[in-house]
């Protein structure tokens, strides 16, 4: 493992390494490995004439993304033909990624390990390798948080060990629905786990406006300032390490998070300010007709999150376009109930959950095809990328966990092949979780936890 | 602490005893269960509090910390967002962290609202107190331990005090005394100390528990009645350490509670015991019910809202009235569901609702009826389901997997809802938990979608019959008069009242916490102002479990 990143100018005093938050020791499973970079966060200008690789001979940077979509599909218009060049059904959800099929792969037949429940089982597997954690025990109808960090945050973790990008990771949120009583797996996607109980997730942005704001928005280049702020967080900080003591182990370990929190800001003060392209301000997407603006706001924050990918603002990165139970109106595919609602009282054949799901795909097919369209050295983004498409369901109707639907999205750098569509019967659904992983360059031997840990991902679609 | 030790009022151990018979074991409950029969002897559980925790401030608590410190008039910034859980954005502030992006916007806050008053020098050195043109000067120490201090909700330390000097001389030695001195606050605002409410107590040798000190007695006083700092009064109290005397919390609760702020952060328990918030975002298909503005779901909101006040505040009465009061307000949006002619406007007019049978209280308000239903359709689920687990803290577990959830494709002509969910009762998967919402939420057939009144469905006439563990009632009134009448929805009550104010759900060593505070609500007739007073002198509220050893 290479040394962690220290901020220049800024002394951290007394942190005690046993109380930075757990996602650290999820790195565990990584082979030792990893050249240390530190250097600018730009790199565009870095690279070497040939464009294939960084000046220093170092491969261009790797992305990881993590692209959530709530209640499952139908699974008979789903899944396409297996083996390498699949095809879609007559009709597939799948229809809209064949323009990118070069570029998606199909895991298929993979089932959730860890103890089952609606949804959050379902969330927490595909999410994190690990079972969900039930926040106090003493109500059936269930209220779960992530006990283990969401792929994502460990996709960040090993990336910011390796070089730091101003942001650790990104989150942005495409429809409005949130749950509000089953928990933070019903509201957010990404988690950093829960030691002690307490609820530690990376809120989402769902508003593309603030999106903008936050990533764009002019932030003060006045050298004093910055030294300033980032003084004033060193003294936060130290306040953090001298409460802690006083605490229970929960509240030692929210603050701890909180600690981590501060030091992101912190040094993101002392390196250079990122030099992206502003693009214009995206504004507001009201309901138009009481219809929510899905594919408009879809486009702004893919837009957004490209662009922050394409300065590498951050290299790991999580779009929820709709929450696990999501209720969500699929208007666009004809719904006129939330599609939570919709999925457990709609009459077989699920013709509106099929409609859907295609619906959704196009989505994801406008962001694959922004990442196309951006160039990064002689190719695009999306070669760079690997990115986890997933849901907590198999069919919302049934809430059932078996033959997960789950696509691996880019070439990872060339680390992933893309048009094959691997099945495998009863594997664990960590493995497709290990293979966007280590698409993305993170040397897994094994991922997962508990009854979702795996030593071989889907090795099919690697290269 | 004087608190007897007691299973519980016998009235609802019998009312328990008879629903298990015929539960099949589907409903669970919260806190108040059944005995359990790992537990051969209840009393033998010692009664104790939990341990202390930290508490975040919720962006309204916080919002009213800033102008408490610094002064209207204040913007604000976008803070970070409250969350639920159990229901209760209290219960998420007792579990959250600081995520990054959270971190960034708290630092942006308190940059923001100090230039506010920076920008202005006589605004700002009339908090300081004098001109911060040489941080040397006494003035300013006293300026940076007070303000930190009233931040802090505790006196600051000395050793706090000096490092924030040194801090705001450290970046004078670049930027100018004034903007050392902005810093230096800025990092008061940003601390641990402010963002967390943070109580650990001190050891208490009568009860061997941790006893939350004067200060925190303060701070957990006002934050729950007025989501607020704790006043120039009760800081005085705290100084004077006044505050470990139940009558002096009793006589500081009593005056808080008639402040307006106490209505507002009372309001707030009351949104999130009916999940009301969620009213903001109300979505309805605008075919079925062109009837639906912008404004409506606030609307709702805001009626259910007025109504507790009314009770609480105005009528000062019976808090079990709010399910049977024919009186509530109606304004230009809710006029056409309610069929009221001659009301427009956003403005509420004061109602007395005709004694028809179709409207009293507040399971019949368009706002409890339009958010316990779905966009095109109401929920008789959904309906039972909300008075089964929020009003009568009982529970019902969701499907189990793999079982298809899945309605029947409707066949024979048109149904009723009601004719379409008899397969909830039929089905052996289903009935056992079905049973338990549904006969329930049968009773509110009635109200549409967005509560509106209906004779049909679909041309059928409605059937509103319903169930209530075993008590027959036909229609959303009936039921009112009913769950009025049963104990159990006033210990539902009290008890999430001590879930809100204690940040945690109860645990199964504080039953006698929660019994006598229920004891004192059905004392009071049901009065609310007095559960909110016996709260804050309850064991549970003053009292923490020492922390475990390592």
């Amino acid at each position: 493992m290479t040394m962690p990143w220290q901020p220049p100018r800024i002394t951290r005093r007394s942190r005690p390494r046993a109380m930075r938050p757990s996602r650290r020791m999820f790195l565990r499973g990584l082979a030792a490995g990893g050249a240390i970079t530190v250097g600018l966060p730009l790199f565009e200008m870095l690279l070497n004439d040939h464009g294939d690789a960084m000046a220093n001979g170092e491969e261009l940077p790797t992305r990881f993304g993590l692209w959530f979509f709530g209640n499952g599909v139908r699974l008979n218009s789903w899944t396409p033909t297996q083996g390498a060049d699949w095809q879609v059904p007559n009709d597939g959800q799948l229809a809209a990624l064949v323009p990118h099929k070069e570029y998606v792969s199909v895991c298929s037949g993979l089932d959730v390990k860890t103890p089952r429940h609606p949804h959050h089982s379902g969330m927490s597997a595909v999410c994190s390798g690990g079972p969900h954690l039930k926040v106090d025990d003493v109500r059936d109808t269930i209220v779960s948080t992530m006990k283990y960090p969401s792929v994502d945050q460990i996709a960040a973790d090993y990336f910011f060990e390796q070089q730091p990008t101003p942001y650790r990771s990104l989150e942005a949120a495409v429809t409005r629905f949130r749950g509000t009583d089953e928990g933070t797996s019903f509201q957010y996607l990404s988690h950093n786990g829960s030691v002690n109980g307490e609820t530690n997730i990376n809120p989402s942005e769902q508003s593309p406006q603030r999106f903008f704001d936050r990533l764009f928005g002019n932030e003060t280049a006045d050298p004093l300032i910055k030294q300033a702020r980032a003084s004033v967080l060193n003294a936060v900080s130290d306040q953090i390490t001298d409460l802690q003591p006083k605490l229970s182990a929960g509240d030692r370990q929210r603050l701890a998070q909180h600690l981590d929190s501060i030091a992101d800001l912190e040094r993101r003060l002392g390196a250079p300010s990122p030099s992206c392209t502003k693009p214009d301000a995206p504004g507001d997407f009201p309901d138009v007709g009481g219809d929510e603006q899905m594919a408009e706001k879809n486009a702004a924050m893919s837009d957004l999150m490209a662009l922050a990918l394409a300065c590498n603002l951050t290299r790991s990165f999580s779009i929820m376009f709709s929450t696990c139970g999501s209720g969500a109106v699929m208007w666009p595919a004809g719904a006129t109930d939330g599609q939570h609602y919709m999925n457990h009282t709609e009459p077989s054949p699920w013709t509106k959950q099929h409609e859907s799901v295609k619906f959704t795909m196009s989505q994801l097919a406008y962001f694959l095809d922004r990442l196309k369209q951006t160039p990064e050295g002689d190719g695009h983004l999306l070669d760079q990328c690997s990115i986890l498409v997933c849901t907590e369901h198999t069919e919302g109707w049934t809430h059932s966990q078996d033959d997960m639907p789950i696509l691996i999205c880019g070439k990872g750098g060339g680390r992933l092949r893309g048009n094959v569509h691997q099945r495998d019967d009863g594997g664990n659904v960590s493995k497709a979780g290990m293979t966007a992983l280590r698409g993305a360059g993170l040397p897994l031997t094994t991922f997962g936890h508990e009854q979702g840990a795996v030593t071989s991902g889907m090795t099919d679609l690697e290269v | 602490m004087g608190l007897q030790r007691r299973w519980w009022r016998p009235s609802v151990v019998c009312l328990a005893v008879g629903l298990v018979a015929g539960w099949s074991g589907c409903v669970g409950s919260i806190g108040d269960s059944p005995p359990d029969p790992t537990i051969t002897d209840p009393s033998a559980k010692k009664t104790a509090p939990v341990e202390a925790h930290m508490v975040r401030l919720t962006a309204p608590e916080l919002r009213n910390t800033y102008r408490a410190l610094l002064g209207e008039p204040l913007v604000v910034p976008d803070l970070p967002q409250d969350d639920q859980l159990y229901g209760f954005v209290s219960l998420s502030a007792a579990t959250k962290t600081v995520a990054p992006v959270e971190a960034e916007m708290y630092e942006d806050a308190a940059y923001a609202v100090l230039d506010q008053v920076w920008v202005d020098p006589v605004r700002r050195n009339a908090l300081i107190k004098c001109a911060p043109t040489d941080l040397g000067e006494p003035c300013i120490r006293t300026f940076l331990h007070d303000f930190t201090s009233r931040a802090w909700r505790r006196p600051a330390t000395e050793a706090e005090v000096e490092a924030l000097l040194q801090l705001a001389q450290q970046i004078a030695s670049s930027l100018g005394d004034g903007e050392g001195l902005r810093f230096a606050v800025a990092a008061v605002l940003q601390s641990p100390h402010f963002l967390f409410r943070v109580a650990t107590g001190e050891r208490d040798p009568d009860s061997g528990f941790m006893r939350f000190d004067s200060w925190e007695m303060a701070a957990r006083l006002s934050y729950l009645i007025t989501d607020s700092p704790p006043d120039e009064e009760l800081r005085k109290a705290a100084a004077a350490d006044e505050l470990l005397d139940p009558e002096a919390v009793r006589a500081h609760a009593r005056r808080l509670i008639d402040t307006p702020e106490a209505r507002a952060a009372l309001v707030r328990f009351f949104r999130d015991f009916m999940n009301i918030g969620r009213l903001d975002d109300l979505d309805k298909n605008l075919e079925l019910f062109p009837m639906v503005s912008d404004t409506l779901g606030v609307s709702m909101r805001r009626e259910l809202e007025r109504l507790f006040e009314n009770v609480v505040f105005e009528k000062e009465g019976d808090f079990r009235q709010l399910f049977t009061t024919r009186d509530t307000y109606v304004n230009g949006d809710l006029a056409p569901i309610y069929g009221i002619e001659g009301i427009e406007g956003p403005d509420f007019v004061p109602v007395t609702l005709p004694d028809d049978g179709k409207r009293g209280g507040l399971l019949t308000t368009p706002g409890f009826l339009a958010l316990n239903a779905h966009k095109t359709e109401s929920s008789p689920t959904h309906r039972g389901r909300f008075v089964r687990i929020s009003l009568l803290c009982q529970d019902v577990p969701p499907p189990p997997p793999g079982v298809d959830t899945t309605l029947p494709a409707p066949s024979g002509g048109p149904k009723t809802l009601r004719q379409r969910l008899a397969a909830h009762a039929e089905d052996p998967a289903c009935a056992p938990c079905h049973q338990q919402m549904d006969p329930i939420g049968f009773g509110f057939e009635h109200y549409d979608a967005v509560g509106a009144w209906r004779d049909t469905e679909h041309d059928l006439p409605i059937d509103a019959s319903g169930d209530l563990d075993g008590v027959a009632f036909d229609g959303g009134v009936e039921l009112g008069t009913l769950m009025a009448e049963l104990p159990r929805v006033g210990n539902c009550i009290a008890r999430r009242f001590y879930q809100h104010a204690t940040t945690h759900l109860d645990e199964r060593s504080e039953r006698a916490y929660v019994d006598e505070l229920v004891e004192g609500f059905v004392q009071s007739d049901f009065d609310f102002k007095a559960l909110v007073v016996e709260m804050v002198v309850n064991g549970g509220f003053r009292y923490a479990l020492p922390q475990e050893e390592e």
